[in-house]
Order: C-alpha cells, then structure tokens, then sequence
C-alpha cells in the first residue's frame, strides 16, 4: 500500500461521516463519532502494519515524502484526533447547551467530522517537505481550526477566541508566505533538500537568508506558540471548546515541531548563517521558557494554566534545536528523537488530563481550579487519572514526561558543554521547578482542598469509551515512564 | 519633465479656465445626465447573499482548477498516464460533489426560510 493512501483513506473517512449526517437516520447519526474513532483505527492500523517499512526514505513527485519521522507523526496525528473524536463525544452536553438542543441544529455532527479533515492536514505536514507543500497543509489544518474554535456560536468567549485566532492567524500565515517568498528568492528553490544544498554554498547573502529565516520562524512559531507569537494561547484555550483545546494543544504543535524542525535544519546546516540562527534561537527559547512558566503561576482557569504550560512545554522542546545539525557529537538520542519523544509523551499526558477535565466540566459546569475541589473525594479513580497526567507533565519519574525531560536536558547539557549556552540549562531547570508549583497546585485542589458533604459523594458519569481511553493512557504514561525503549525506538 | 510638466500644466489650466459655470443643485448631483438616484447609495443586502457569494467562490475555484487540467490533459495521455489525470479530477470533483449535497441538504441553496 501507497503511504499517500492514508491521507486519502482519511479524506473518505470524513466525508462519509458528512454524508452519514445528512442522509442518516436520527438514530445512525448518533453514531458518526463512533464510525470516525472506528475509521481512525483501522486507518492508524494500515498505518502500522500495511505501509511499507519506515526505514526506506520514499518520495512522490518530490512534494511528499515518507520517512520515519513522518510515519511517527501521522501516527501522532491519528491517534490524537482519535482521542478527541471521544473527548468530543463526552463534551456533546455542553456543546448542545452553547448551540441548540436540536441535534440536527446543534451542529454536532460537523462538529466530529472536522477534526478528521484537519487530521488529513496534519497528516500532509508530516510529509511536507517542500515549502508549498507546508504552506498548503498548513493552511488546511488552519482552516479547520478557525471554524472548529469558534463552534459554540451561541458561547461569547468561544466567539472570541474564533475572532482572535482568526486575525492573528492569518497574520503568521502572511509572515510565512513572506518567508517562503524570501527563500525562494534567496535560493531559487522551495525544495528543503536543494535549499540546503544551496545555502551550504559560499555565495549566498547572509543577511536576507537570516530575514527569511525570521519571517518563517514567525509564521511557525505561531503554530507551536512559542514566545513572542504566543499572545493567542491562553484566550484562545480558554474559549474554545474543551476537545478542540485539546487538539490544539496537542496536534497542531506536533505537526508544527516536525514542519519546524525540517524548515530550521537547512538553514543551521549553512555555515554562513549558522551562529547567528543559533542566537535567535536561543532568545525565543529563553523568552519561551521564562514567560510560560511564571506566567502559568498566577492561573486560577485551568484550562488556562494548561495553555500557559503548553508555551513552557514549547520552551523545553525548543531546548534541544541549537544542537541541530551536530547531532553526531552528542551521545544518547539526538535532538529529533528526543523532540519526537517529548511529543509523544505530551500528547499521552495532555490528553490524560483534558479527558478528565472534560468529565468534569461535563459534571460541574466549571473550568476554574474549584471546579476539582474535592475531586479525590467525588472520583477517585478521575482525580488518580488527573494525578497520573499532571506529575507526567511536571516531569515526575516513573512516569512518561521524566524521560521526556531527561533526553531534551541531556541534549542542552551537551550542546551547553560545547557552546557554553549556560543560559538555556539555567533558565529550564527554574522553569522546571516552577512548574511543580503550578501544577501541585491542581493536586492539591483535587486532594486537600474542598469539603464534601455526605450526600454529594457521587461518583462521575463517564461514558464506556472514555472511561476506556483513560485507563489506556493512564497506562501508556507509566508504560513508556518505566520503558521508554519502544517509543524511543521509534523515533530513532 | 515632459510628463510632469504636462500634468502640472493641465492641472493649473484646469483650475485657472474652469469652475466658471454657474453651480446648482442638478450640476453637482453625481450623475448630471442620468436617471435620478434614489434610495441610500450604500443599500443593505439581505445576510443570504453572504452563502450565494461563499458557494459562488467555492465552484469558481473548482473551474479554475479544471481549466489548466484540460489544457495538459492531452499531455498527460501522451504520456500514458491517463488513468492518473483522470482520477485526480475525479477525487477533487468527489469531494466538491459532497460539499455540493451538504450545501443543498442543509438549505443553503433555498431563498426562503
């Protein structure tokens, strides 16, 4: 099988699920969601098994390629807009109150078709390796997200977070068609392949190589909401409904690390321009990790102080990209396999949390760190399952986020040790402490804050899918804590 | 300087010979010679206009797609790879055929309601 056939079996698959909510019955089209997490799994199952092997680097018509970072990706995409077809799935109540009760009015089936296009889109970005071909899959993944955040028309703030990330979307993708149009002047090529090749060569300008270089790392920075273009997260987090947060936070970075790593890796490998590439990289790595960590302190809103940690998470990652293209110098994983790892692990964890946080809007009504008061009373198993997720995220051992960690340090250690960027090091330990304040914060409402009265101890209502999607994460997370070998192994 | 001369000339001949007619109300409406205007000159559109106009743009791209594939179509079966170009026009006409019935089941195309 083709690997270009995923991309099309997932196009089929969503708009099957569109036809199925136009044709269908009321009764069948209460199952579209059930058809797209089926769909998404045998789809992810011809990933694993009926593609050809990752180890082979294929390319179609130079504008798609197949390598194992991006069978790692797509398979990243899947799963996680598996996850949140069921996220979504649990969130219809709350959804239907911001819309209609109508089922046909309320949208809902749009509403679990959509992510499934834009996991198309991030399935492309996985393979995109030409700058059109970026530029047009991110664009479609874009496109699915301003209609999917401001879904609940009926929500003020969802509005105006589809407002917002609407104009300032559209100002990165203006930034980066800049960029691509820069480069393309520069270098004559949208190919990322020739492009390295003909920045390595002595000829070239340094000064608008580096103008383009920072037009592009704009328009991405966008995406993966790294200090200065991060002013959208937190308000766009906050409104959007509680599976689309998830996406966004999960998804849309992944697909913007690996478009970032493979547009960043050309323009270090030329020694022209390498030195100061690297020092821009680092102002927006330290920004990054500074701002997201102390700005996260203050968060009373959860899914706020989840979007805060997300630009930390950002920082983390971004660690390990000044030593790019020195890989052969550093012992244990290189920065891609540890970058994809952290992914990985991220996408485990973060959904972990957004699952329970959903029960629990659900249950509540609320989004505030009050609304997990006395959680570990109400729901042990929910409140265990968040515990499990946030000391992931803090970077706990025995847990995922540790080993997530430990490579991404490992990395900046060396590469600290060689280029004496000390500052880095120094900034994501302080990050790193810092985030195990805010997020014991959540463990400590959960836990020691909020009285519960005899009659209230209720346990929450979660649907059977749900319910199974967090078991099976709560074990991923302590599976690949205690062996990290086999995903590492992927990544590698 | 030829150019600018000429333009600056008429400009200042302009100002110094015209504007001796005697002004009134019909000289200065907009159209002196026209039919009379009436009503508001921005008027208000009815908001269905805005789904005319969305799906007017989405088949005016898909023509704009088929216009170059019809011009190398004869190139792509020269080159035996006819059942490539055909599928790949009939893929992205499937998908707009399923944004075309989505549109019309949900009402999109019917003025009332």
């Amino acid at each position: 099988m083709l690997p270009y056939y995923l991309e099309i079996c997932v196009v089929v698959l969503g708009s099957l699920m569109l036809c199925m909510e136009l044709f269908a019955g009321r009764r069948s089209r209460a199952k579209i969601a059930m058809v797209g997490v089926a769909g998404l799994g045998v789809i992810f199952a011809l990933l694993m098994f009926a593609v050809c092997s990752p180890g082979e680097d294929l390319q179609y018509w130079g504008i798609y390629h197949f390598d194992k970072w991006a069978a790692f990706y797509k398979g990243l995409a899947l799963i996680s807009t598996l996850l949140v077809l069921v996220m979504a799935r649990e969130f219809a109540p709350v959804f239907k109150h911001y819309t209609s009760q109508d089922e046909e009015k309320s949208g809902i089936g749009e509403f679990y078709c959509l992510p499934i296009f834009v996991c198309s889109g991030l399935m492309w970005m996985a393979s995109a390796k030409d700058l059109v071909t970026i530029f047009v899959s991110l664009e479609l993944v874009t496109m699915g997200f301003y209609v999917l955040v401001a879904f609940m028309r009926r929500n003020v703030g969802s509005l105006e977070a589809g407002v917002k990330y609407l104009i300032l979307g559209a100002l990165s993708t203006g930034f980066l068609v800049y960029g691509i149009a820069w480069t393309f002047g520069v270098s004559g090529t949208f190919n990322l392949e020739e492009l390295s090749v003909v920045l390595a060569g002595d000829d070239i300008p340094s000064a608008p190589v580096m103008f383009a270089f920072a037009l592009l790392i704009a328009g991405i920075g966008f995406k993966i909401a790294v200090v200065p273009f991060q002013i959208w997260v937190p308000d766009v987090y906050q409104g959007a409904a509680m599976p689309v947060t998830a996406y966004l936070s999960v998804a849309s970075k992944a697909a913007g690390f690996i478009v970032f790593l493979r547009v960043v890796d050309p323009f270090l490998a030329a020694p022209s321009i390498r030195e100061p590439a690297i020092y821009l990289m680092v102002f927006v790595t330290c920004a990054t990790l500074i701002y997201g960590n102390l700005a996260a302190i203050a968060q009373k809103n959860i899914k706020r102080l989840l979007a805060y940690s997300s630009i930390a998470h950002a920082g983390f990652l971004l660690m390990a990209l000044p030593a790019l293209g020195a890989a052969g110098t550093i012992a244990g994983p290189g920065p891609e396999s540890a970058i994809s790892f952290y992914l990985a692990g991220y996408l485990l964890m973060t959904l972990l949390c957004f699952l329970v946080l959903t029960v629990v809007r659900v249950a509540t009504n609320g989004e505030d760190l009050t609304a997990l008061e006395g959680l570990g009373k109400r729901s042990p198993f929910l409140a265990f399952a968040m515990l499990v997720g946030v000391a992931s995220l803090a970077g706990i051992p025995l847990t995922v986020g540790f080993f997530g960690k430990f490579f991404l340090f490992n990395i900046a250690i060396q590469n600290a040790m060689q280029n004496g960027l000390w500052i880095v090091v120094f900034l994501a330990v302080l990050g790193a402490a810092t985030g195990f304040y805010y997020y014991f914060k959540i463990i400590r409402a959960m836990y020691w804050e909020g009285s519960v009265s005899e009659g209230e101890v209720t346990g929450l209502k979660v649907g059977r899918l749900a319910m199974l999607a967090i078991i099976l994460l709560v074990v991923a997370v302590f599976f690949f804590g205690i062996f990290p070998a086999p995903l590492l192994g992927l990544t590698l | 300087m030829i150019a600018t001369g000429f333009a600056v000339t008429t400009l200042l001949l302009s100002v110094a010979l015209g504007k001796s007619a005697r002004r009134n109300k019909i000289k200065d409406s907009p159209y002196e010679c026209g039919m009379l205007p009436i009503g508001e000159s921005q008027p208000r559109f009815s908001v269905k206009f805005y789904l005319v106009a969305m799906l007017f743009v989405i088949f005016d791209i898909e023509v704009v797609f088929m216009y170059p594939w019809a011009l190398t179509f004869r190139d792509f079966l020269a080159r035996d790879q006819a059942a490539m170009v055909f599928w790949s026009m009939s893929g992205f006409v499937g998908i707009l055929l399923v944004a075309y019935l989505y549109a019309l089941k949900k009402g999109a195309l019917s003025w009332e309601s």
